[in-house]
């Protein structure tokens, strides 16, 4: 077991380094010049001497594989340069900004669990009932409508039209539902799906045949037995789509005005701000190869035979 | 089985903990903010609240991004304004130029404070202009910059400009929002430097910031040492709502008095909060012009006739009213005719299919039977238009061009290329057509002239193949550099009438900026200068 523990993290070092050598070479094989970038972003007219110096302060004068070995070894030391706009150290503006993202994913999180189980449960008790049918079609709209579109509903009913929560912003319990309620919708609707899924599967198991003969209460096996195998699918599948709620936070922060880590990204974008770009890519990186990494270790937890059978797929 | 009960359990029970953290930090961080959101939102008596993309920035007045012109504007102070396409009085009372125009000689107010109590004098004018010139390479995009030998204080209400040559438009680059305002002695760093950054905001403005959250909202109120006519408001908030739609909602909802500015809202947008007839909305004067910049260095664009074609081979007024639904203007001026020497007469190329299919039969370029382009020597009438694919306006107009040129034998590739592509190939030159728009006041003309002037703004290169192009830019040059409004009046003047005559630059439409706000705002008024706000005055009943 300790064996495989360590197979799998260490697995995860060639990941993240092919990442960021996928990333470099993509930056510079890519039509924007890091070192013309900067000088568009400072309002520098970009006449050829001030580029050359540019480009040796940059390091983008060196042959390529020192380039790169350069770029490893800062992206070791935490160290991912100064905006180009700002001119802020890049790790001490996402320092700010992730707060304000961990809130909202954590809060999208709680609430995708809370409410998943239940619809989940509800779909497999009434199985090809009308609540069932109408969980799935609420399922099926939810993993296919845009994140963003569902944001602008809520907000048109239940800001503008209703007045019940603010319109945008950060700041009080009030500004996180509507922002929460629309990163968590997806996931609802993926966690009852899954959980349906489950569920009805454990209901044909023999033990709960086993326990129905022994006269236990169909409540008691769904809670205690069924249940209770049922949800470790959700816990290791969120770190499966902890990659996905990231990309669906950069939508979700900018259509909110939440001043997170994903909005400072795509401002980024906007501005060609390249050290900002490099470090959100290799954070969300080391964010899904990570919860992934945690994912099948929980799940080695919840079943050790895993480790002598190898990595089982997971849905 | 019994472990794996407990484990179940303690995976139940964790997630009730996460939740029940979750729910008290969200409970928490709502005491607190509860308080900054009525710091920052709630409407007071007298308060108006705009809605902005970005947050305000550093606040540095002598740099560009990430400060917002928006915030540069109310707080710092130029020496001279553009009001109505006049330069007028602000932080100098007076100015008289030498007969050569190589100095400048300002008289400054004497009672202006700022808005830490110190003086605003000669000194500190001097101080805050040498510090522009000390990252000269920053600012030479402004014509006046590079162009400086000597700044002096002669006294604490005179101040000296020298120039090395003679360049009119000394005082419109000295009325725009940045580089050179001025910015209080305590708001610089040790070193002088600002272009490292400033200490804090001090200005002479009308406003001070009061507080701010960054990313999140910034509230200014009026400068308690302002010389001028006081602000009219107690407070004015500027959200930070990076995305469109909500701002229209956020409008909707009434936790925004004001939207204003170019690109804020889409055309759609508008319309829609114009339709409800319970807002205020309104269109400024025009502000630039859209132009489709014609490739003259590409051997097919360099025949007249061709351009000719082209020219009045589409429906502009159609398209212009179809794409921007009527909130952009036909436009038959390459610059705005608000603008200082460019209300020139012009007579407005006429929608007419069949005079640009002659004027392509006479050119060469025949139509072969069963084709739909156009060929000569073997050769088909294909071209390009490039396009910023952001920029929604600008590819309807790109599509449409395409249906409408096919219709004359034409074949119109249209490429949508991200805007760092966009400029490097304006740049180099490597296009066959493409958009352009001018700089608006207080920039034109001279921003546009020196653009026909000088390569790498994407206009002078596409006019190298016109016959005259010595010749207008020697116009040019002696417009610039002439001490007589008359004389340049007419060089200009010339200038234009000929490019138009050339249909090299098709003028396609003039931009204006949209305002909508709710109707407790009076005293709303475009400002002239294109990059200022329409915050003098403003008032809320």
């Amino acid at each position: 077991m300790g064996a495989y523990i360590g197979k799998r993290v260490l697995s995860v070092i060639p990941i993240i380094l092919f990442s960021s050598l996928l990333m470099f070479v993509m930056i510079r094989v890519g039509p924007v010049d890091p070192a013309e970038a900067y000088l568009a972003a400072a309002h520098i007219q970009p006449d050829d001497e001030v580029l050359a110096a540019k480009r040796h302060e940059f390091g983008l004068d060196q042959p390529l594989p020192v380039q790169y070995v350069q770029s490893v070894a800062k992206l070791l030391r935490l160290d991912f340069g100064q905006s180009y706009i700002s001119n802020m150290p890049v790790w001490e503006e996402v320092a700010q900004k992730l707060p304000a993202t961990i809130q909202l994913a954590s809060s999208s999180i709680v609430l995708a669990l809370v409410v998943s189980i239940p619809l989940g449960v509800l779909a497999a008790i009434y199985h090809n009932r009308m609540v069932d049918h109408v969980i799935r079609v609420f399922a099926y709209i939810g993993a296919c409508v845009p994140v963003f579109w569902i944001g602008y509903l809520l907000m048109f009913f239940i800001s503008v039209k209703l007045e019940w929560l603010p319109v945008e912003g950060r700041g009080s319990f009030r500004h996180l539902i509507l922002p929460s309620i629309t990163l968590a919708l997806w996931l609802i609707a993926i966690y009852a799906r899954l959980l349906r899924t489950t569920v009805l599967e454990e209901l044909k198991e023999a033990y709960v045949r086993y326990a129905r003969a022994r006269g236990i209460k169909e409540r008691v096996i769904l809670y205690k037995y069924v249940l209770r195998i049922a949800i470790a699918p959700l816990i290791t599948g969120l770190g499966i789509n902890l990659g996905k709620l990231l990309t669906g936070a950069i939508i979700v922060e900018q259509v909110f005005s939440w001043p997170g880590f994903g909005r400072y990204f795509i401002e980024a974008v906007i501005n060609r701000d390249i050290p900002v770009i490099q470090c959100y890519v290799m954070l969300s990186v080391c964010v899904i190869v990570g919860s992934n990494l945690a994912a099948d270790l929980l799940q080695l937890f919840l079943d050790p035979r895993i480790a002598r059978k190898g990595r089982v797929s997971q849905g | 089985m019994s472990a794996s009960r407990a484990k179940g359990k303690r995976l139940l029970q964790g997630l009730l903990v996460l939740l029940v953290i979750s729910l008290v930090a969200a409970g928490c961080s709502s005491n607190n903010t509860e308080k900054s959101a009525s710091a920052g939102g709630v409407q007071a008596a007298t308060t108006i609240t705009m809605a902005w993309p970005r947050d305000i920035g550093p606040m540095n007045p002598h740099l560009y991004n990430p400060s917002q012109l928006l915030a540069q504007s109310m707080i710092y102070e130029p020496l001279v304004s553009y009001r109505d396409g006049k330069i007028v009085p602000a932080l100098a009372e007076s100015w008289t130029i030498s007969p050569d125009g190589k100095t400048y000689t300002f008289k400054l107010r004497s009672n202006v404070k700022f808005s830490d109590g110190s003086a605003f004098n000669a000194q500190i004018v001097k101080k805050n202009i040498d510090a522009v010139l000390h990252n000269k390479k920053l600012h030479t995009w402004l014509g006046m910059i590079p162009l400086i030998a000597k700044t002096e204080a002669l006294d604490e209400t005179d101040f000296r400009l020298t120039l090395t040559e003679s360049y009119y438009p000394v005082l419109h680059d000295l009325a725009v929002v940045r580089p050179v305002r001025f910015l209080g002695e305590a708001g610089f760093p040790e070193d002088g430097d600002t272009s490292k950054g400033v200490k804090s905001p001090i200005g002479t403005g009308p406003w001070v910031l009061s507080e701010y959250k960054k990313d999140e909202w910034a509230t200014f109120t009026p400068n308690p040492n302002y010389w001028g006519e006081k602000p009219k408001v107690d407070k004015i908030v500027v959200k930070v709502i990076p995305d469109a739609e909500t701002r229209v909602l956020s409008f909707e909802k009434g936790d925004v008095d004001l939207i204003y500015g170019e690109g804020l809202i889409s055309y759609d947008a508008y319309k829609e909060l114009e339709s409800t007839g319970k807002y205020i909305t309104k269109l400024s004067e025009p502000v630039a012009t859209r132009n489709l910049v014609l490739n003259t260095m590409n051997p097919k664009l360099a025949d007249l006739k061709v351009r000719q074609a082209l020219s009045m081979g589409f429906n502009k007024e159609a398209m212009v009213e179809g794409v921007t639904l009527g909130l952009e203007e036909k436009a038959d001026h390459i610059l705005p005719p608000n603008l200082p020497y460019a209300n020139i007469k012009v007579s407005p190329v006429k929608y007419d299919v069949e005079q640009a299919k002659a004027l392509l039969d006479e050119a060469g370029w025949k139509l072969p039977a069963g084709s739909d382009v156009r060929e000569k020597d073997g050769q088909p009438l294909e071209l390009e238009l490039m396009y910023d694919k952001a920029d929604q306006t600008m590819k309807a107009m790109a599509e449409t061009l395409q249906a409408e040129w096919a219709g004359i034998g034409v074949n119109l590739k249209i490429t949508g290329v991200e805007l760092t592509v966009y400029i490097q190939r304006r740049k180099a030159n490597e296009f066959d057509m493409n958009f352009y728009s001018t700089f608006g006041a207080p920039y034109d003309p001279h921003s546009f002239m020196t653009a026909v002037v000088q390569p790498g703004y994407g206009v002078s290169d596409t006019l190298a193949a016109l016959p005259m192009k010595a010749e207008i830019d020697k116009k040019i040059k002696e417009g610039m550099a002439t001490t007589d409004d008359k004389a340049r009046a007419e060089l200009f003047g010339s200038v234009l009438t000929t490019l138009q005559e050339q249909s090299s630059i098709l003028p396609i439409s003039y931009i204006k900026q949209l305002a909508v706000y709710r109707d407790d705002v009076a005293n709303f008024q475009f400002p002239s200068n294109r990059d200022e706000y329409p915050l003098r005055g403003i008032e809320k009943k």
